[in-house]
């Protein structure tokens, strides 16, 4: 699992160019299963399993991660962007960033030796930061360059203990777990969806839904934890090291509650997310058509949407037991 | 020697502290040269020409970085910056902590929903560095324990590069280049010193240059380099060659050849001009004992003082041509 959160994790791809990781998972779950790629770029797979359960059940993950897009060059050579998906301005500063070309930038602002004290305190506007690629000029620059093209932040992958921290654990994490579960027999029928443009309001999701027509799915995703130090209760929202997280409601859906209910049954270790806080595939999947019964199993994840988020591969195999046995359950039910 | 390759490999290296394999790097370049070891982590090496003159050559090694100062139960540390850090730049970065072994961490960084307020970056306090052991951190992690940036230097367009610690290891660059040029037939004395301590108020430089005997100094450092917001009188284009200091603390006479050195030679530079002290190792040196005529020599630098800091090892290069012909010309004092 930790060699294809590696690799996965370390593939560059931002919300509507997630080729490379497209290409990178079709070559994990070839063979596996039956796939194909729908117009807006998602991977809708179909596992055929040992029975076929009456209600259709629907497993997703989304492929993009959050990035950078070049807006503007200027003369000296430096390169305005836009966020791709919602980013911290404070994890954005003097981060490295890779372009889909493989160029290397790193996101410049004024030293801070020449701020006033004030200035200092606060966080600056993203126009006033630059991608800096090391062009001479804006012509060098140009010529490698162009506004629209996408960057990520640089691949940066660690291994310490029980624990990961890369980019882009959102949702890779999600990813490696459907893959995990694509590439073994399974009991019942399911379809898995990787999904494109997540990051920028689950727009991947709403097609793949539609196209799929599932009566149950399951979201697999990372959610923010912020169990960090001088934060206490109810404001850790989720902790490492204590299993998945199934929440009751975030800011995009107010789940299904027999999903819920049978998720919050299942003697593993799990935990309930304690903020009604982020929002996931489900806000889309759950209105298709006419409503999809739906359910998140997330990875709890430190400095989400970072270039650093941070995860424990305890819970990652976690929300992967997680759902093979939800999947078991949802098989089961409606065939009895 | 390849100025990109030995900037790179010293970009890399560590020197805070004790934990100090940056001159090791120099060392191994300088076999022409007898080493000296000084108090507190300054090292100078010495070059023995058959004149009686003698050039000191100056670059601060230290780099900024962090002393933890708590380490909790739950795996997080809290640490005190040693050198001047943007605070806003800390969160989500990767950092080495030099314990019982090297243990990586992140710093912290609050999620929005938790602060209703917008962030304010006046403490350092404020924020933790994650090493994601839990309890196990205890074990490996002791107060007093140093930590630097986790990045390891790489190329962009062109001779430009980025990396930690460029600040100063282009300055240490810059020496080594100079060192390599430095051969019998130059005919002076020279003396490369490497100092510590530079981050933390320009202490090495002191001792340091106290413990020698030079009649011309120049010292090679960082200053801004060109980018939007900071002034064209406060920074040097980043390409267009080293920036030669001219200030009432420095040696006007110097700043002056070195300028008609480089017009002549056709090396490229820009004028830094300062009035009065230089924020380097040079405010030091210059006054040390009965005062050294000192000359400032400074490599554009952008995003000073970050794990991204970017520079163009061309300057690097017409520095070290530069002070090469300094030298070679006999400089401004008598012999």
């Amino acid at each position: 699992m930790t060699d294809m959160l590696r690799i996965l994790c370390n593939t560059c791809g931002t919300s509507g160019r997630e080729d490379a990781v497209r290409d990178t998972i079709v070559s994990l779950i070839d063979g596996f299963c039956d796939y194909k790629i729908d117009p807006l770029g998602n991977i809708i797979a179909f596992k055929k399993g040992k029975k076929t359960p009456k209600k259709r059940i629907m497993l997703d993950a989304h492929m993009d991660e959050v990035g950078f897009i070049a807006t503007y060059i200027n003369e000296q050579g430096l390169i305005s962007f836009s966020s791709v998906g919602g980013i911290n301005t404070e994890c954005i500063l003097s981060q490295r960033v890779i372009f889909e070309n493989g160029t290397v930038g790193v996101i410049g602002s004024k030293p801070m030796h020449l701020l006033s004290a004030d200035a200092r305190k606060k966080l600056p506007e993203t126009d006033s930061l630059y991608i800096d690629i090391g062009a001479a000029s804006g012509e060098e620059a140009k010529k490698i360059i162009s506004p629209g093209d996408t960057a990520v932040f640089y691949p940066k992958f660690l291994e310490q203990d029980s624990i990961i921290a890369s980019k882009a654990i959102d949702d890779r994490a999600g990813c490696a777990i459907l893959i995990s579960l694509l590439r073994e027999d399974s009991e019942y029928d399911f379809y898995a969806t990787f999904t494109v443009q997540e990051e920028i309001g689950s727009r991947g999701a709403a097609t793949a839904a539609f196209a799929v027509e599932p009566d149950y799915c399951l979201c697999l995703e990372s959610t923010t934890a912020s169990d960090i130090e001088g934060v206490s209760g109810a404001r850790r929202v989720c902790e490492l090291g204590q299993g998945p997280v199934i929440s009751f409601m975030d800011r995009g859906t107010l789940y299904d509650r027999e999903l819920f209910d049978l998720a919050n049954g299942i003697s593993m270790p799990h935990q309930v997310k304690s903020m009604v806080a982020g929002g996931n595939n489900s806000a889309a999947i759950h209105k298709s058509r006419g409503g999809v019964k739906t359910l998140a199993v997330s990875v709890p994840c430190r400095y989400l949407h970072s270039a650093s988020c941070m995860s424990s591969l305890d819970d990652i195999k976690g929300a992967y037991d997680m759902a093979k046995a939800m999947l078991q359950k949802l098989g089961e039910a409606e065939n009895d | 020697m390849d100025i990109i390759s030995t900037l790179k490999e010293l970009s890399n290296s560590t020197y805070i502290g004790h934990h100090n394999d940056a001159i090791k790097i120099a060392e191994q370049m300088l076999g022409d040269f007898s080493k000296k070891e000084l108090s507190a982590g300054n090292t100078a090496f010495y070059f023995k020409g058959k004149k009686d003159k003698t050039f000191l050559l100056e670059a601060h090694i230290d780099e900024i970085g962090f002393v933890v100062t708590e380490v909790f139960d739950s795996g997080f540390l809290r640490v005190s910056t040693a050198g001047g850090f943007d605070l806003r730049a800390l969160p989500s970065h990767r950092i080495i902590i030099h314990g019982k072994e090297k243990v990586s961490a992140v710093f912290t960084s609050i999620p929005p929903h938790l602060s209703k307020d917008e962030a304010v970056f006046d403490d350092i306090d404020k924020l933790y560095l994650d090493t994601g052991l839990g309890d196990k951190a205890k074990s490996l992690i002791s107060v007093g324990d140093f930590a630097i940036y986790d990045t390891q230097a790489t190329e962009l367009l062109g001779t430009r590069i980025t990396g930690k610690s460029l600040d100063n290891r282009a300055g240490v660059t810059t020496l080594l280049a100079v060192a390599e040029r430095i051969s019998a037939n130059c005919g002076y004395n020279v003396i490369l010193l490497f100092c510590n301590g530079e981050e933390i108020g320009t202490r090495g430089a002191i001792t340091s240059a106290f413990a020698l005997d030079a009649d011309e100094a120049i010292c090679v450092d960082v200053s801004f380099g060109d980018f939007p917001g900071v002034g064209a009188a406060e920074s040097g284009k980043l390409g267009a060659g080293p920036m030669i200091g001219c200030s009432p603390i420095l040696d006007r006479n110097m700043f002056a050849r070195l300028c008609e050195l480089a017009e002549n030679k056709g090396i490229s530079y820009q004028r830094e001009i300062m009035s009065g002290r230089t924020s380097t190792d040079a405010d030091m040196v210059s006054v040390s004992k009965s005062g050294i005529p000192t000359a400032l020599i400074s490599i554009p630098l952008r995003n000073m003082h970050t794990d991204c800091e970017l520079c163009d090892t061309a300057d690097i290069a017409s520095a070290a041509e530069l002070i090469y012909e300094y030298i070679v010309s006999g400089g401004v004092c008598r012999d």
